[in-house]
């Protein structure tokens, strides 16, 4: 199967495929290779050390960049230009709630949560930039502060392979652990399926906003949460407080999607108010959709 | 432990009802994970037929309010411990005592005593024993029992009444409580075995079920009683008339006495022969207003003082005036009411004729009533004066005659008029009267009322507050008596002149006016006698409600059952008095004097009793015969206060459990 899917990358970004994977960093490895596969047939520079162009000089640009080689050949100046040039760091907030553990087919929401973190943290380390990440429930369970040092990725990818479903959720927790230890400017990708109040999610967004983090939201969803299918009446029983209730097949599809999705776009107003980007992911979808997000917000923000 | 209602034990079946709910189960047994459920509002869930029994606990509370309740409703009670079990061989000997009037007579109560104390003495030990008080209805004194104790202190407390006892009821009365008892029956009936006691029919004193029958005489031969048999009072004449009799007496001087409201006023020397009877008449009576207590004795009395006296209730007669408003006062109608109504010989009336006219400046209170020999003469201020008297209680006849016709309106009434029936001339086509309410006190004893004969009628809309004493073969209303607030209109739909009919000159036509006018001036209505056991109430005496006390001034009926319909059952000779409106009326109540008589029972016709009754045949002997002692203890307070704390109880379970399927944390 690795054969096959070695020789067709784009299929790796199947959230199917990546979980027959047993390596992290495979997983990783294998969904930014599909990505880039893909990217070359697209618009998209890509963003890496590799030389892109030259340019000539004018005036505003910074002299840094000017290429002293060629200008002593030529006489004149030229700016070269890398695709990703710009080093930066990224902290990724993984949420491992009790709720995170969901699935309603092969992969759980924490699942695709850790392999989109995975494919993140790698795309970043790609690119040299600083790559942390924070585990969280209702308490921080992990904490990597961003580095580039070699061996960074590996104890990064080797943390998010080992979260588990824990408790409830707590997003002040990891937002508050967050400030106290990061102090430049940088992205921040927190990955949940945030059931919470937007209110609550603003009060942890907004800080690191006006701390001048670019924070990207992924709302990690199973589609039985978008679209549940009841043929019968249930007894749900919340993964985290562990009540109850009885719902009928009525209600589930037409009262709860609505219900879902003013949530959704609650959030996605919320995120918007506070300077943060929103994307809805959903565990049927492949990564690519997601990491092509990332590396257009890593675009506008570098 | 026993149930009063066992039939309320089906209500059990009821608990099939909470095990089929119980069955019941939502659909969804199995609990599924989800996210969260912020999003989620329970739904109502749809319902299948489990194969087992669920929620156990809360099944097993609700089966057990409903049982309790059906336990509840069939009133379980604890029976008193048996006083014991009865012996095979054992009887029940039912001991009669009688207590009518004449057992008061010399010594007849304490022999009579005496004797059922040597029959209680000689009862076998085992047998049950059972005491019955008869005189005018049975009384059960003393239930089966094996004591004689309770036995002897009911007979000490007993005492003979003012009864008559009639040996057929009495029979009648064995064989009710005989019947259901299943051992063999003796009967011990100690009595004076008066002859006046035995019923119509002899075939009467034959039980009807199997009993030893023993008949114990209370009397003496040679016993002998005087009696005042009766008192009358003619309001015309004014006198009294008393009749005295003696029954086995010899030749006597006696004096009879009349006490008037409790004085002594009169007394006449009687000489009475042997077993004879006298008659005294009183007269020149000082008579006080309204109802007067006249109490008549003789001096001395005898061994029954009992029936030595006779009350009577003696009102003076007040001459009472009626005003006849008619156009003529020489005319034919006024001539046959005047004569008619002064032909009454119970009161003397006075009849003072006038024209409506001329009647104007009359006081109308004045008089006993009001009678109209054609509505049609009254003008409307005529009709409202008379309207005015008639609702402050006074009385109206009215008739309805040939100058009524064309009125739109009875006056004062206001019946519609429908129109004049012309049948004939006189001689001619005519109508008769077909219906009679003979139970109207107005119209008792007339029945020649038939043969009249009606020319011509007029035709009036009865009201529902009407009341039809008198119909024509056709159904049209001849005679109406309505109610008019305090007072009341007899209305008469033809003429009084002879003109459309021939009543006046009839027979039946004084009876009839005099029975209309003692209705009208409301003097029907007073009873001033009842017999002994009837019932009395204060309408009976014209009240609306009242206060009824007792000869011995105690209050039979007090205020707070006046009006009520309740009646006063009355048990003592002497004078019972009614109170009430403002009036104080009087009703005597006398014994019923055929218990003077003391002759006995011929002694062939004692032995033919004796030998009537079914010779007692063989009785299944008694098996596991028990005698409740006590009355039942009620035991469904208890169970009804079970049944409360077990609702508590199930309330809180069954709550608990709609917490845990609504999803609620419990």
């Amino acid at each position: 199967m690795n054969d096959r899917a070695a020789a067709n990358p784009q299929h790796l970004l199947a959230p199917e495929v990546l979980a027959s994977l047993s390596n992290l960093e495979l997983v990783a490895r294998a969904a930014v290779n599909g990505l880039l596969h893909g990217l070359h047939r697209s618009p998209l520079f890509g963003f890496s050390l590799e030389f892109a162009e030259y340019r000539a000089y004018s005036e505003g640009d910074d002299p840094r960049f000017i290429d002293w080689n060629v200008y002593a050949r030529t006489e004149r100046t030229y700016i070269k230009r890398y695709l990703g040039e710009t080093n930066t760091h990224l902290v990724i907030l993984l949420d491992a709630s009790a709720s995170m553990g969901f699935s309603s087919g092969k992969v759980s929401k924490l699942q695709y949560a850790k392999y989109l973190a995975a494919t993140l943290a790698y795309l970043a380390a790609r690119q040299h930039d600083a790559v942390g990440l924070i585990i969280f429930d209702e308490e921080v369970r992990e904490h990597r502060r961003p580095s580039s040092r070699i061996g960074r990725l590996h104890s990064i990818l080797h943390a998010i392979d080992r979260a588990e479903a824990g408790t409830g959720t707590n997003l002040s927790v990891p937002f508050e652990r967050f400030r106290q230890y990061q102090s430049g400017r940088g992205l921040v990708a927190v990955i949940s399926d945030f059931y919470c109040e937007p209110e609550a999610m603003i009060n942890g967004v907004q800080p690191l906003a006006y701390q001048g983090q670019d924070v990207i939201l992924f709302q990690v969803l199973d589609p039985q949460e978008l679209e549940p299918e009841l043929k019968e009446s249930a007894l749900l029983e919340d993964m985290e407080t562990g009540e109850s209730m009885e719902v009928s097949p009525i209600f589930m599809r037409s009262r709860y999607r609505e219900r879902i999705a003013e949530h959704i776009e609650s959030l996605r107003k919320a995120a918007a108010r506070a300077g943060a980007d929103h994307e809805l992911v959903s565990t049927r979808d492949p990564l690519d959709a997601a990491l092509r997000n990332y590396l257009t917000f890593r675009q506008r923000r570098g | 432990m026993t149930l009063l209602a066992p039939l309320f034990l089906l209500g059990v079946l009821a608990v099939g009802l909470p095990m089929w709910l119980h069955r019941l189960s939502s659909e969804n047994p199995n609990k599924q994970k989800f996210s969260s459920v912020m999003f989620l509002e329970p739904g109502e869930p749809r319902r299948v037929l489990a194969k087992r029994l669920q929620y156990l606990l809360l099944l097993a509370f609700r089966i057990g309010v409903l049982v309790l309740l059906a336990f509840a409703f069939a009133r379980p009670a604890l029976l008193g411990a048996p006083e014991a079990i009865v012996e095979d061989s054992a009887r029940l000997n039912l001991i009669i005592m009688d207590t009518s009037a004449s057992m008061r007579h010399g010594q007849r109560w304490p022999r009579a005593r005496d004797i059922a104390e040597g029959i209680i003495d000689d009862v076998p030990s085992g047998d049950l024993m059972q005491l019955l008080a008869v005189g005018r209805t049975a009384r059960v004194l003393v239930d089966p029992t094996l004591e004689a104790s309770g036995l002897r202190q009911s007979l000490n407390a007993l005492n003979p009444d003012y009864s008559h006892l009639d040996y057929g009821e009495l029979m009648n009365a064995v064989d009710l409580t005989a019947r259901g008892v299943e051992l063999p029956v003796v009967v011990h009936l100690v009595t004076d075995l008066q002859q006046s006691s035995m019923p119509t029919r002899f075939a009467e004193l034959a039980a009807q079920v199997p009993l030893e029958l023993n008949i114990y005489d209370a009397a003496r031969p040679g016993e002998s009683n005087w009696g005042v048999q009766s008192v009358s009072w003619t309001p015309a004449t004014q006198q009294i008339a008393v009749s005295v009799r003696g029954y086995g007496t010899p030749p006597a001087e006696k004096d009879l006495v009349l006490e008037l409201n409790g004085e002594r006023v009169a007394q006449q020397p009687l000489s009475i022969t042997a077993d004879g009877t006298v008659t005294a008449e009183f007269g020149g009576l000082d008579l006080g207003e309204g109802a007067n207590r006249v109490r008549m004795y003789l001096d001395p009395g005898d061994a029954l003082a009992v029936d030595d006296q006779r009350f009577v209730v003696v009102k003076r007669p007040e001459p009472r005036t009626v005003l006849l408003l008619t156009q003529d006062p020489t005319g034919r109608d006024a001539l046959f009411l005047t004569a008619a109504m002064e032909t009454m010989t119970a009161q003397a009336t006075t009849v003072e004729r006038s024209t409506p006219a001329a009647s104007s400046d009359l006081d109308l209170r004045a008089y006993a009533f009001i009678a109209v020999a054609d509505a049609g003469i009254l003008s409307d201020a005529d009709a409202e004066r008379l309207r005015e008297y008639v609702a402050a209680g006074g009385g109206l006849l009215m008739a309805l005659g040939q100058r009524s016709a064309g009125s739109s309106a009875v006056p004062v009434t206001g019946h519609a008029f429908l129109g004049t029936a012309q049948l004939g001339a006189t001689g001619g086509a005519f109508t008769t009267v077909g219906t009679m309410d003979s139970s109207h006190p107005a119209l008792a004893g007339i029945d020649e009322l038939r043969a009249a004969k009606f020319y011509r009628y007029t035709e009036i809309q009865p009201v529902p507050a009407d009341q039809v004493l008198v119909q024509l073969e056709r159904g049209q209303p001849l005679l109406i008596d309505h109610r008019l607030e305090q007072g009341r209109v007899i209305l008469f739909t033809s003429s009084l002149d002879r003109q459309w009919n021939d009543l006046p000159v009839l027979p039946v036509f004084v009876p009839l006016v005099s029975g209309l006018a003692s209705h009208l001036a409301g003097e029907l209505s007073v009873q001033t006698e009842a017999r002994l056991g009837a019932t009395l109430s204060p309408r009976a005496v014209g009240l609306a409600s009242g206060q009824i006390f007792d000869p011995q001034g105690n209050a039979a009926l007090g205020i707070a059952a006046a009006g009520l319909g309740d009646e006063v059952l009355l048990e003592s000779i002497g004078f019972y008095e009614i109170l009430g409106s403002g009036r104080t009326e009087l009703v005597a109540v006398n014994m019923d004097p055929i218990e003077s008589d003391l002759r006995l029972i011929e002694p062939n016709a004692l032995e033919r009793w004796r030998n009537l009754n079914v010779p007692l045949a063989e009785v299944a002997a008694a098996e596991n015969v028990t005698v409740e002692g006590a009355e039942p203890t009620p035991l469904w307070p208890w169970v009804l206060g079970l049944l409360i704390a077990v609702v508590f109880v199930e309330s809180w379970i069954g709550n608990w459990h709609l917490r845990v399927r609504r999803g609620i944390a419990a």
